[in-house]
């Protein structure tokens, strides 16, 4: 007996099979509680906050925005600050790398929202990286902001006077959150300080480019 | 595989491809909308119902569920009964199904262009729809398992396109139920979206493609099989390998190292029951390819995108290759070789094959019918190779931090002008496809009216 020839055993070996798959990449990750720790800085989402991940959602934001700065060298300093960044707001000039992402970052996330391609840049870390008004003349004309940007612009987020909704304000509060469940800017700065002041002693204070922090990967 | 005396009445079949040909040309014109806003980002723009973010889900799901599911449902209308020596179980469950999946596919346009999302991709249908979807699969079960368990005594040893079939049947239902249960959160939400979509495409399309490629194939050629022995070892291959690939979506990515490393070894795997198919197929095609019409064109052609889109699969999965290419506009060169290039073209030729004996006359014009090949093809591949050239560069630049990403996007507006260039060719042949199935559909046709 063949079990091409009996569609009921075929079945049956078929669901086995796709169980075996299933438990180990999935039922075996879901019961891993690393995956579910939330990082030592995670704070669920505030009302407003969440409503503007709501924002995100339905306006497709993840089909051209990522959410995952991956465990590459190119992009913890894409996505980190640049020197010209740390030098206005902080007074120092150094390259701040931003951490890979890390699982309990997202332990929140429900829908996640990792995303898949980049027609623009990644947001895992873009919170902190613009002000607030930055980001809702980005929203209203994404190409006053960034030239060359192929992003919509979103109208329906402004009322006739082109003054943002609370729509527009929660979006951008859920923009700002992204990545502070992980407190790499402060404690970047505080590093690249710490080390600056350790070489000023040493010998010439001028411009000193400081190491980027060394922060584990995702694993 | 030889027809008996059965009368088939094929009105499931028959209905099921006009509508799904009908959700085509819907879901291409969206494609082409977004495709021309990577030129002009404000084109048509200010409308939140048809905004990029919102009519994206419209046209992926558009084109899975609208257009290539719902084609290849039809035909499995078609083809399951004579696979199994007499009438489909019940023609009216058949429209019944239709029926369901007409309301499923207009009521994710409405809700998807008003933003009611489940935000993950390919799972974006709301809990109502999803419920819908859960019963209009059944439906369509019940009719096939029926149909394959009533089969006539001389049947009894199965022809390999019903185990894809019974295989598909099982795999969808499982991936759509697991898939869709709203209890993940984090991370772990993002493995089980890949669970389901990386197998939304290697345990629903995949053997329902090659379900339909595995019957067509001998059929439209008249040669043999080339090998049962190949063809069992590609389904089991199939049906124990492609669940474990999810997570190569997510490499570099912040889920464990050792689920990324599965995910790879596996994906490599996968080369066993694509190489083991691809040989079936090309030797099931020996000897036709130069003498072959437009319906022999696109199964050549879809065995060749097949083979060459899912040797790309296992190297993406490769860290060096995912480093580069992961997250650009190469992947969407990629998925459209897999959804279009490969299981459209099957589908294409199945409706072509089907079409005729269904209606009992032949379509309205072959030359159109071959004008559908060319442009399909000759569209696809300047959609493809622009996306290809342009991403791999994307994905060059982007490893270069001090090239700022607006630059890196300004880089790709040469590839991105190809590609809205190709997708209206491609939108031009799918017309022409409609066109020839619809009049063929209305009978009286004259084929020299079409030669202009």
């Amino acid at each position: 007996m063949k079990l091409e020839a009996k569609a009921f055993l075929l079945v049956l070996a078929v669901a086995a099979f796709m169980f075996l798959g299933t438990y180990f990449t999935m039922v075996v990750p879901l019961t891993d509680r690393s995956l579910s720790t939330p990082t030592k800085d995670a704070k669920p989402y505030t009302e407003l906050e969440l409503k503007g991940k709501r924002i995100y959602e339905r306006e497709g934001c993840m089909y051209c925005h990522t959410q995952q700065v991956r465990n590459l060298l190119e992009e913890t300093q894409r996505y980190g600050m640049g020197e010209e960044e740390t030098f206005k707001r902080f007074g120092i000039r150094a390259l701040i790398q931003a951490p890979p992402s890390q699982p309990g970052e997202y332990v929140y996330d429900q829908p996640h929202l990792l995303g898949t391609r980049r027609v623009g840049p990644d947001l895992a870390r873009v919170g902190g990286k613009y002000d607030n008004t930055w980001h809702l003349n980005h929203l209203r004309d994404p190409r006053s902001t960034s030239p060359g940007s192929l992003m919509p612009a979103y109208s329906w987020l402004f009322d006739r006077a082109g003054q943002p909704t609370d729509e527009a304000f929660a979006l951008v509060a859920y923009l700002q959150k992204l990545g502070t469940n992980y407190k790499w800017r402060e404690e970047g700065v505080e590093q690249a300080r710490a080390l600056q002041a350790k070489r000023a002693g040493a010998a010439d204070p001028a411009q000193q480019q400081a190491p980027p922090p060394t922060q584990g990967g995702a694993q | 595989m030889t027809d008996t005396a059965v009368v088939h009445e094929d009105t499931s079949a028959r209905w099921f491809i006009y509508t799904s040909v009908t959700f085509f040309l819907v879901t291409i014109l969206i494609g082409v909308l977004m495709a021309t806003r990577f030129v002009f980002p404000n084109f048509l723009g200010g409308v939140a119902a048809i905004s990029s973010g919102r009519i994206r889900p419209i046209h992926t799901n558009g084109v899975l569920f609208g257009w290539l599911l719902a084609a290849n449902m039809g035909l499995a209308y078609f083809v399951v009964p004579r696979l199994c020596g007499r009438k489909l179980w019940s023609e009216k469950l058949g429209l019944a199904t239709l029926g369901l999946w007409v309301i499923i596919i207009l009521g994710a346009v409405v809700t998807l262009a008003s933003g009611d999302t489940q935000a993950k991709e390919y799972l974006e249908l709301d809990t109502t729809l999803d419920i819908l979807v859960t019963i209009a699969w059944v439906m369509f079960s019940v009719n096939m398992f029926a149909t394959i368990a009533t089969r006539t005594k001389d049947r009894e040893q199965m022809y390999v396109t019903l185990w894809y079939l019974m295989g598909t049947l099982l795999w969808t239902a499982v991936l759509w139920i697991v898939g869709n249960l709203p209890v993940y959160s984090g991370v772990n939400d993002a493995n089980v979206n890949w669970w389901f979509g990386h197998n939304a495409v290697g345990l629903i399309f995949t053997p329902m493609g090659l379900a339909m490629a595995y019957y067509f194939i001998p059929k439209t050629t008249g040669n043999p099989l080339y090998s049962h022995k190949l063809s069992i070892i590609g389904f089991w291959t199939i049906a124990f390998l492609y669940i474990w690939n999810g997570a190569h979506h997510i490499i570099f990515g912040p889920i464990p190292t050792w689920l990324q490393t599965v995910a790879i070894l596996f994906s490599i795997s996968l080369l066993i029951p694509v190489w083991t198919a691809v040989t079936n197929f090309y030797g099931t095609l020996r000897g036709k390819w130069t003498q072959g019409n437009y319906i022999v064109k696109f199964l050549v052609a879809g065995t060749t995108f097949y083979l060459l889109t899912c040797f790309q699969g296992p190297m993406h999965s490769l860290r060096t290759v995912n480093q580069i290419v992961s997250k650009t506009d190469w992947i969407i060169g990629h998925a459209h070789m897999a959804v279009f290039g490969a299981f459209s073209f099957f589908a294409m030729a199945g409706i072509y094959y089907t079409l005729p004996r269904i209606l009992k006359r032949p379509m309205y014009s072959d030359r159109l019918g071959e004008w559908h090949f060319w442009l399909s093809f000759v569209g696809f591949l300047g959609f493809a190779v622009s996306l290809w050239i342009g991403g791999f560069v994307q994905g060059l630049q982007w490893m270069n931090y001090t090239i700022s990403f607006l630059d890196t996007v300004k880089a790709m507006q040469p590839y991105y002008v190809v590609r809205l260039f190709s997708a209206l060719i491609m939108i031009t042949a799918q017309l022409l496809f409609a066109f020839n199935v619809f009049r063929t559909a209305r009978g009286g046709g004259n084929p020299a009216a079409a030669m202009a």
